[in-house]
This record gives structure tokens, sequence and C-alpha cells, in this order.
């Protein structure tokens, strides 16, 4: 078993045994069923809760099932990216701070293996969470509003995770780079945040940004269709994940492991 | 041949000067203390030498080759060991000894080994949380052992532990010098004094002294006598200064070390002197000086 595989498992009972494993795929279940449960019961919650005065009529189109699910995504690009910072803001820190990190590296294990296995179980965690949170919102939508095309949400989820990705990616970075828990999922949550922010204001010039991810993937599930910038920004956002890896690796490398 | 050569280290931090190109040379199967005070740059220099820091300038050899990377034969035990404390102590040495590249089999069989060895086979499932720190240090020291390491360094072994837990760990390091030469840092004199064959004295990150236990002790050793009072004599004591016998006096309380040029004439004239001034002495000893003098003295010049 290589090095790699070895930090790759322990990564992996890590978050079974403090069950990261478990409820952050909870939270985005609940965050995907949540919105066509609402939806669905949306007139009578209003009913019920609204008091309304009597002889109002509600004028509420029902969501499209793709109206739902973008809402899902929405949702996940909002809460779903505050879990999986939060949860992978101490993936190197905190074992910096703790000095098990440079227990670790006296065993002649690359700096290379020890970043990419944290990156390999943040991937995990985010991956498993968005499929099985995704599916679940796909499962519930067709029940209670519309059956959406297996085709579309598939290729919606992928590319959606692609984003996901990236966010963790950056996360990883400043966990490196910095030793307090709080202020690495403060930067990392402003860069999210930021390169959004950019993105969608100075659309034109950002057709590469990672962030245009979230817009390709409303793009997919509306249409079916991928828009012609989606290469661009594809082969761009994996080189700077690439890139964020291999900074990653090279400040580790430069970081004093043991106290 | 030594085993281990370090030639001009030197560690720079900033602008401070933290190791200022030190040599010297490990022996195969010998058991080497560092001893410094707080700030000597011991951890310093441990941590050049098993791979954990850059050293600014200089070079180490390991058996007469210019060394890249010395990890995988050096078993190293930090000053303050951490672990995942959501392991248990046979998981993180299962771990531990995966990372040295032991197939799944060796490193637990090894480690059930080296459970039994530091006494923790009847907490090997528990969680390290839960570990005293004397324990985390036993599993620390295991940890190092894992890969059976040509050279075992530990940086400061005992310090933190209470005398029980120092017993404990210094007799596993007496077994451990039968196999695999051990460097370790300590500023517990009596320890080095105890296990040591060799030692190193560094102050302010250089080498004041080196060599074996024994002829350093016999280069530095000095006859002294030590007087203790039932009260304080300190007029006498300074007085004594002016005889030509005299070298050095230093006064702790109602005790006095001194140290003499002349031992045979001396002792007579101050036993003389205590009789004929009719001063209350509880104590009249004769000894040597001892590895506690040599560092002292060391340590202030
Ligand atoms: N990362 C660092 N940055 C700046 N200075 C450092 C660093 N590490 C050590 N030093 C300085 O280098 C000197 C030697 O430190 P070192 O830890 O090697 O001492 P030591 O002999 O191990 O002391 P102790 O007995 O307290 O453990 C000290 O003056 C310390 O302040
Ligand atoms: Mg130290």
């Amino acid at each position: 078993m290589t090095q790699w595989t070895v930090l790759y498992r322990k990564e992996m009972t890590e978050m079974m045994r403090n069950y990261k494993m478990i409820w952050i795929p909870i939270v985005f279940i609940l965050l995907g069923v949540m919105q066509p449960v609402s939806s669905y019961y949306m007139p009578e919650i209003l009913d019920t809760f609204g008091g309304l005065p009597d002889g109002t009529i509600l004028e509420m189109p029902t969501p499209t099932g793709t109206e739902v699910l973008m809402n899902v995504l929405s949702n996940y690009g909002m809460l779903g990216v505050l879990i999986l910072v939060l949860s992978a803001m101490g993936v190197v820190s905190a074992e910096r701070q703790s000095g098990v990190a440079g227990m670790v590296m006296i065993r002649a294990v690359p700096y290379s293996s020890y970043i990419l296995s944290k990156w390999a179980g943040l991937l995990t965690i985010t991956l498993i969470s968005l499929f099985i949170g995704y599916a679940a919102a796909w499962y519930y939508t067709g029940l209670l509003i519309e059956t959406v095309a297996f085709e579309r949400i598939f290729q919606s989820v992928v590319i959606y995770s692609i984003w996901l990705v990236f966010v963790v990616t950056l996360t990883l970075l400043f966990s490196t780079i910095m030793k307090g828990n709080g202020s690495v999922a403060f930067v990392s949550i402003f860069v999210v945040f930021a390169i959004s922010t950019v993105t969608s204001i100075l659309g034109k010039y950002m057709k590469w940004s990672p962030a245009t991810m979230t817009e390709h993937t409303g793009q997919v599930l509306l249409s079916g269709e991928l828009d012609s910038s989606f290469l661009l920004a594809f082969i761009t956002t994996i080189a700077i994940i690439i890139f964020l890896l291999i900074l990653s690796i090279q400040i580790f490398k430069h970081k004093e492991l043991l106290e | 041949m030594a085993l281990l050569k370090a030639s001009d280290l030197v560690k720079r931090f900033g602008n401070a000067n933290a190791v200022k190109g030190i040599n010297f040379h490990i022996e195969e199967g010998r058991c080497v203390s560092l001893l410094g005070p707080n700030g000597a740059g011991k951890t310093t220099t441990l941590k050049m030498l098993s791979g954990l820091l850059e050293p600014t300038s200089g070079s180490i050899d390991f058996k007469g080759k210019k060394a890249k990377d010395l990890r995988p034969f050096i078993g190293y035990l930090p000053q303050y060991p951490a672990f995942y404390n959501w392991m248990s102590g046979k998981e993180f040495l299962v771990f531990a000894g995966q990372l040295a590249k032991l197939n799944r089999k060796e490193a637990e069989k090894r480690s059930e080994e080296l459970l039994e060895r530091v006494s923790l086979t009847n907490a090997k499932k528990r969680k390290i949380a839960g570990y005293s720190g004397g324990m985390k240090q036993r599993l620390g020291l295991a940890q190092a052992l894992i890969h059976r390491p040509q050279l075992l360094i530990l940086d400061e072994p005992v310090s933190a532990l209470d005398p029980l837990g120092r017993r404990e760990v210094l007799d596993m390091m007496r077994e451990i010098k039968e196999e695999t030469t051990i460097l370790f840092s300590t500023h517990v004199l009596h320890d080095a004094e105890e296990i040591s064959d060799d030692i190193l004295i560094m102050h302010a990150g250089e080498i004041a002294i080196s060599g074996s236990l024994e002829s350093v002790m016999e280069a530095y050793r000095q006859p002294i006598l030590q007087i203790e009072f039932e009260s304080q004599a300190a007029d006498w004591l300074k007085s004594i200064a002016s005889y030509s016998f005299v070298s050095e006096v230093s006064i702790q309380g109602n005790k006095a070390n001194i140290v003499l040029g002349d031992m045979v004439n001396g002792k007579q004239t101050l036993l003389k002197d205590i009789v004929d001034r009719k001063l209350p002495v509880r104590k009249f000893e004769i000894s040597q000086t001892t590895l506690e003098d040599l560092f002292m003295k060391v340590v202030k010049a």
C-alpha cells in the first residue's frame, strides 16, 4: 500500500469517526428535499399560517421541475458551500497546529502525497454529499411536481460538482497557508463570494471564471444545451484547480511542521 | 566509521543564529546525550538531523555518504509528540508503520511487539485522547521504533515526566541502546550521566564540550571539598579565598563547595581553621566535581 493510500484511508476513517461522512450528506439531502416539498405545500402553508383575509385570491404559479432543481442548486451554492468550507477549514491547519502533521512527515512522506490525500478526502465527501443530496431532490421533485429528464440532472450535477471541487480546493490552500481555523473559513468564504460577485457583474469578461460553472449548470438544466463558452471555463477551472494544488504542496513544503 | 557526521551545521532564523556552525559525529552503537540549557539550540539541531528542518548551511553525512533524506533511517520522538487523538494507540502505531512502508501484517506484528515493550498492551485499544502524559511519551517512543531505525533521536524524552515515568522511559532507553544508536537531548544531567556513553554540551548555538562521558569527566574532574555548617559561616568562607591553595569557593546557604589546588595541604589547613574557630560544622567531605558542576561552568562562562 502506498503512503498516499494509507493517508487517504486515514482521512476516510477520520470522517467516519467524527460523523462528517454522515451529517454533511444529511444536510445536502435536507437542503435538496426541502425545496420540492416546500414548493408543493406552499399554497397550504400560506393558507394555514398566512393569515390572509378571506377572499384573497392567491396567484401562485406552481414552479416547474427544473426551477425547483435550480433553487436546490442555489441553496447548495450558499449553505452547501458554507458547510463544506467549515468542515474543510481545519484539514491541514488543525494538524499543523496540533503538531501531528510533523509526526506524519517524519516518515519520509512526499509533501504531495500528504496534500493530495487531503484533497482526495475532501473530494470524496463533497461529491458524495452533492450526488446523494441532488438525487434526493430529483426524486422528490419527480414525486411531487414533475419529472425532469435524468440526462439533464446528470449533466447539471457533474458541471456543478466542478464548482464545489474548486471551492474545497481553495479552502485546502488557505488551510495550508494559515493556522487559525476561523481565518481559513473567513478568507475562503470571502474569496468564493468575491469571485461569484465579480463574475456576475463583469460577466462579459469573466467567461473563463470557475464561478460560471453555476451558470452553465442552470443552462443545462433549462435547455439541455451547453453554452459555447463552457469549454473555456472548464479548461481554466481545471487549470486553476491544478495550480492551487501545486501551490498548496509548495507552501506546505516550506512550513515548519513541529514546534 | 561514524554513523552520522555533522559538519559546520548552521541554522539561522531571520537574523538570529540558533545553531552556529557545529561539528560532531556519532559512532555506531553509542548512546549520545545532547546537553544544554533552554534555547541552546538542541531541538533545532535534532530537527536538522532528522530532516524536518533544512540547515541554512553545512552538511550531514550518514555512513560516510552525504545524506539526502535521512528520514527512513531515523526514528524521531519530538519534544512535544502529537497524535491523532481519535485513534487508539495500536491504530496509530499501525498507521505509522504503514507510512514507514511496512505492509499491514508486518505493521500489526511490530506494533504488538512495541506495545508490549513500552507496556501499553492493556491500553492499546483505548483512544489516545484518554492517555496520560507518560503513556503518550511511551507511545511516542514506540512510533519512533516502528521501522527499526538505525538511529533513534529523542528530544527531551523524560523532561515532562514524573519520577516514576522518567524511570520507566530511562529503563526502556537502556534496553533499546543495546540494539540501536541513540541520540537524545536533555537538561536533566543526572539522566545523561546515568545512561549515555558520549556527551555533547551545547551552549548558545555552539558545542562547548564533547567526548565520551569518562574522558570528559576525567579531563574536567577536580577534587572539591564540600563543607556543611549548622548555621551560616559566610564570613569565614569569604576569608579563605585569600589562601593560595583555594581556587574557587561557591556558597549556597549553609553549604559550600571549595575547589582546591592542593588537596593534601588545603584540607589540613581548613580543618584546623574550623576547629580553632569552633565553627559549627556538620559535614566535611572530599569529593569530585560532577557533570552538573561542569555544565554550570560552561553555561555561565
Ligand atoms: N522557528 C523559529 N523561529 C525563530 N527562532 C527560533 C525558531 N525555533 C527556534 N528558535 C530560536 O532558536 C534558539 C534555539 O532554540 P531550540 O528550540 O533549538 O532550543 P533548545 O535547546 O531545544 O531549548 P529547550 O531546552 O527550551 O527546548 C532559541 O533562541 C529559539 O528562540
Ligand atoms: Mg528543545
